[in-house]
């Protein structure tokens, strides 16, 4: 259900430089573009630069933490809608609860397992369409009934 | 449309995720037409009540709802059903009867499992589809029937295409209005949401008790991957409340397969080895992640203060949070290997 005509661009987010790399290289082999960012700051400078699809973001990280960054992606209505998927060896529950709270599309545990990365990505990137392909069923229909009213 | 919009029975589609906004908007829209519908979705996403809820908001709500469930009735039965049929068409057809495109007259006719209907019967389909006329089995004449179509399947109706056990042609003609209902784990965000929606449904059923959810067991139930989707959902929140002996849903009362992953249940490390034997390191590792989770968890977070904590130093720490950190290659019991 990608869209075909265009690569998925992933940002990775996280401040320790090496695991950007590693998880970029990865997206990479699984045939997306990454993105790589590594402060929250940085993150939310590069995505409003960039298309992004799905935002891969690390909780721990020094200054402004994922939740922080996810926060202010969430307020902001021209990214509010960009999935982010949560990625932390810090999984307890009160991590969890703030993760479901902020309205995050997906939580992994550090370590994350490739195939399983993969596949959480393109379950939003389905997601992603699906709203599309709803959309575009949306205004067929419009502009049949506006024709029919002519 | 209103994003809190949650007319009853139309739970498949309950939540604020954008999707879903625009999917009620969708049904909503094509409620008022009368064009050939396609719901596709997984198993448990609400396709039939999806169609149901098309059928309820438009002009023929005072008609009747007809489902068929392709699958389930035998191939040599189907067409007889669907179409009716004449006494003496074939061998058992005492009588004459009228098919389920007659009883839809007016109304809406629901194929479930669409996927399911032989080729010989779907070329009949598709002239139904185009002139509105039934021929019931052995009969001499034709009838206009006035039924609106939705037809639903899994997501697997384009493979059947290419293996040419789905006719191209129908497939279209079913297909002019696409509705897909996305998986509940694409859209998490929902599920809290959907239980307090489905805990108030209980709390009207059963006037005068109350029932609350732990903020434990919603985030295992947010954590759970729901293959049964919202159908599943549903029947697990009846089940709490069923279970609920008080008016609090607590741990113990989840089933173990929603407990998510071990590091929000304590598993226990072994002191001795078994006839079978350990792996050493997996246990290691096991282990190494538990206590690099705890320190960060004390120390909410800060690196500095969790290598102290654990006697490392902070480069070491570094290290091995990225080591047994990052990815790992999928394991056997990987839950998302499919």
């Amino acid at each position: 259900m990608e869209v075909a005509n265009r690569i998925p661009q992933i940002m990775v987010v996280d401040d320790d430089p090496d695991t950007v790399s590693i998880l970029a290289r990865h997206l990479q082999r699984e045939g997306f573009v990454a993105i790589e960012a590594i402060s929250g700051a940085e993150c939310l400078r590069l995505v409003h630069e960039h298309r992004i699809d799905v935002i891969l973001l690390d909780l721990m990280m020094p200054e402004m933490d994922g939740f922080q960054v996810c926060r202010s992606l969430k307020q902001d209505p021209a990214t509010a809608e960009i999935p982010v998927i949560m990625i932390t060896a810090r999984d307890d529950l009160d991590a969890r609860a703030e993760g479901m709270r902020l309205g995050v599309s997906d939580f992994l545990a550090k370590p994350v397992f490739r195939r399983q990365l993969a596949n959480r990505i393109r379950a939003q990137l389905d997601m992603l369409a699906t709203g599309r392909a709803t959309e575009a069923a949306l205004s067929n229909l419009e502009h049949a009934h506006h024709a029919d009213k002519k | 449309m209103d994003a809190a919009f949650r007319p009853p029975g139309l739970h498949g589609l309950i939540g604020d995720h954008p999707t879903i906004v625009k999917l009620r908007a969708l049904v909503e829209r094509v409620a008022a037409t009368d064009a050939t519908v396609l719901i596709t979705g997984e198993s448990g996403s609400g396709k039939e009540i999806v169609a149901h809820a098309i059928h309820a908001q438009s002009v023929r709500a005072r008609r009747n709802f007809v489902p068929v469930n392709c699958a389930a009735i035998p191939h040599e039965l189907l067409e007889s059903e669907m179409f009716g049929h004449e006494r003496g068409a074939f061998t058992g057809a005492a009588a004459p009867r009228q098919g389920l495109f007659a009883t839809a007259d007016g109304g809406t006719i629901f194929l479930d499992e669409i996927g399911e209907m032989p080729l010989q019967l779907q070329a009949k389909l598709l002239r139904v589809l185009e002139d509105g006329i039934v021929r019931a089995v052995g009969a001499d004449r034709s009838i206009k029937v006035d039924a609106r179509v939705i037809a639903a399947s899994n997501n697997d109706l384009v493979a059947a295409v290419k293996r040419n056990t789905f006719r191209e042609d129908l497939f279209y003609r079913l297909q002019v209005v696409p509705i897909a209902i996305p998986p509940l784990r694409e859209r998490r965000s929902d599920i809290p949401i959907l239980i307090e929606y489905f805990l108030d449904r209980m709390r009207q059923r059963m006037p005068g008790r109350d029932w609350s959810v732990t903020r434990e067991v919603m985030v295992n139930l947010w954590s759970y991957d729901w293959p049964g989707n919202v159908r599943e959902l549903v029947n697990m929140v009846e089940r709490l409340v069923i279970m609920c002996e008080d008016s609090v849903i607590d741990m113990p009362l989840l089933p173990s397969n929603l407990v998510s992953g071990s590091r929000l249940a304590e598993t226990r490390i072994p002191t001795t080895i078994g006839a079978n034997g350990i792996n050493l390191n997996s246990l290691v590792r096991e282990l190494e992640g538990r206590m690099i989770n705890e320190a960060l968890k004390q120390t909410s977070g800060n690196k500095q203060a969790a290598a102290k904590l654990l006697g490392l130093k902070r480069t070491t720490f570094a290290a091995k949070l990225r080591r047994c950190g990052v990815i790992a290659p999928s394991s056997p019991d990987e839950a998302d290997e499919a």
